[in-house]
């Protein structure tokens, strides 16, 4: 999901000045992206320009503007919403980039850094799931459904380092238990 | 605390095939009180550990102690015994007897253990109660839900009131909501102080109910560690959402 479409949808519900757009924005997805304020008024330009908003009123207080959506822009934003998400799949995390340079340096840290790595991610899955259970007690499941989104993508992330550990595993010089750091109790 | 399972250098090797370790010098001690996870893939020596530590095999080398009994060196006739008393199952299938009522197979393991009637009696009516199925004491297993199925395995583990609670995959069979349930029942039995040790492949389960969880890989343990209490963390403090470059 973009910001422009973001706005776009937004201004389905009512018009919207600038700092509204950010705050709802960021409150649909419980804080988890926060957006530039500068970043939403430039983009609110470039939709306008391009028709999809239009201005309501006169600027009112500190220059406050508000928009409201055109039949352009719905047009635009249905469009965008029936389209399912086709693009390759993302591996940011620096860590895929990390393991693999690692393996080929075989320096001999491997062990404790996939120890270490799959203690963060157990913590990470214990502290999600909790989040999750408790932002459904607080009848936020729109945000739940976010999390469960975390939570699986952190399952996955341990699955590959498993499939990981599992390879090292094989290939002998990293014999997962020659770490000292394995066992703290 | 003082441990209730304790296992040195426990090595298990199952005779024919390829003589592979299924247990490779396991050491591990598990202090009361505790809820702990042994996680790993299927093949990595979970369902074995737990066996041996229920006395239903025996190492090849090492010993394995639970609740101050050396459980490995105990004759066919102690270590019925030691079962019945010291332990509870809470199996992925349940492994009810389908023959007998609920509080018949609540009340079975107290008759073997000789437990006078009327106590014994009292005690599951207790159980059935706490666990929210004193409803369908009368019932047959067939008859009953998952979740209910499971909670009567639940009372048959607890009714000779053992110092430890083994659970093999006690969610495998259910869905996720009376998982969960079920999960929720065992942290507060951990909570009145008995201990529980739980086995899954879950990483999600183990994390969400227990505090240490141990990761088993070919037959050893391959990490064992002590997760923190969770935050109460902020969403953006877990996640963060975004995607490429604005359009």
């Amino acid at each position: 999901m973009s910001l422009k479409f973001g706005i776009l949808g937004l201004l389905t519900e009512e018009s919207l000045h600038g700092y509204e757009v950010k705050q709802r924005f960021e409150a649909m997805l419980g804080g988890t992206w926060e957006v530039n304020i500068g970043q939403v008024y430039s983009t609110l330009q470039r939709v306008e320009r391009d028709g999809f908003v239009e201005t309501v009123g006169e600027r009112g207080d500190r220059g406050k503007q508000a928009y409201q959506l055109t039949t352009e822009g719905r047009r635009a934003l249905e469009e965008w919403l029936a389209q399912p998400e086709a693009e390759p799949q993302e591996l940011r995390q620096e860590l895929f980039v990390k393991l693999l340079l690692i393996r080929r340096l075989a320096n001999g840290n491997l062990p404790s850094l996939l120890l270490r790595q799959r203690r963060v991610y157990l913590q990470r899955l214990r502290d999600l799931t909790e989040l999750e259970r408790r932002i459904r007690r607080e009848g936020r499941d729109d945000l739940a459904l976010l999390v469960t989104g975390a939570v699986l993508h952190t399952e996955a992330d341990l699955k590959w380092l498993d499939a990981y550990i599992e390879e090292a595993g094989k290939l002998g010089p990293y014999h997962l238990q020659q770490t000292q750091e394995g066992n703290t109790t | 605390m003082s441990d209730v399972i304790a296992l040195s250098n426990v090595s298990k090797v199952y005779n024919g095939g390829s003589q592979q370790k299924a247990l490779a010098e396991v050491s591990l001690t598990i202090p009361a009180g505790q809820l702990v996870a042994i996680m790993g893939p299927s093949g990595s020596g979970k369902s074995t550990l737990l066996n041996l530590i229920a006395g239903l095999d025996r190492p090849t080398t090492g010993a394995v102690r639970v609740d101050g009994i050396q459980v490995n060196t105990l004759s066919e006739a102690a270590l019925a015994r030691f079962r019945r008393t010291r332990l509870g199952f809470v199996f992925q299938f349940f492994n009810l007897l389908d023959q007998l009522t609920v509080l018949d197979n609540v009340l079975l393991p107290a008759q073997l253990a000789g437990t006078k009637a009327r106590t014994a009696r009292a005690r599951a009516r207790e159980l059935l109660d706490e666990l929210g199925i004193g409803g369908v004491a009368k019932n047959y297993p067939s008859r009953l839900s998952g979740g209910q199925r499971q909670r009567v395995a639940i009372a048959r583990a607890l009714i000779n009131q053992p110092a430890v609670v083994l659970a093999d995959e006690p969610t495998g069979a259910l869905d996720s909501r009376t998982g969960e349930a079920v999960m929720d029942l065992l942290t507060q039995i951990n909570q009145r102080g008995q201990t529980v040790a739980l086995v899954t492949h879950d990483a999600r389960l183990a994390t969400a109910y227990a505090t240490r969880v141990i990761s088993l890989r070919d037959g050893a343990v391959v990490d064992d560690t002590q997760l923190t209490a969770p935050a109460q963390h902020a969403p953006a403090d877990l996640m963060h959402v975004h995607t490429g470059e604005d359009a």
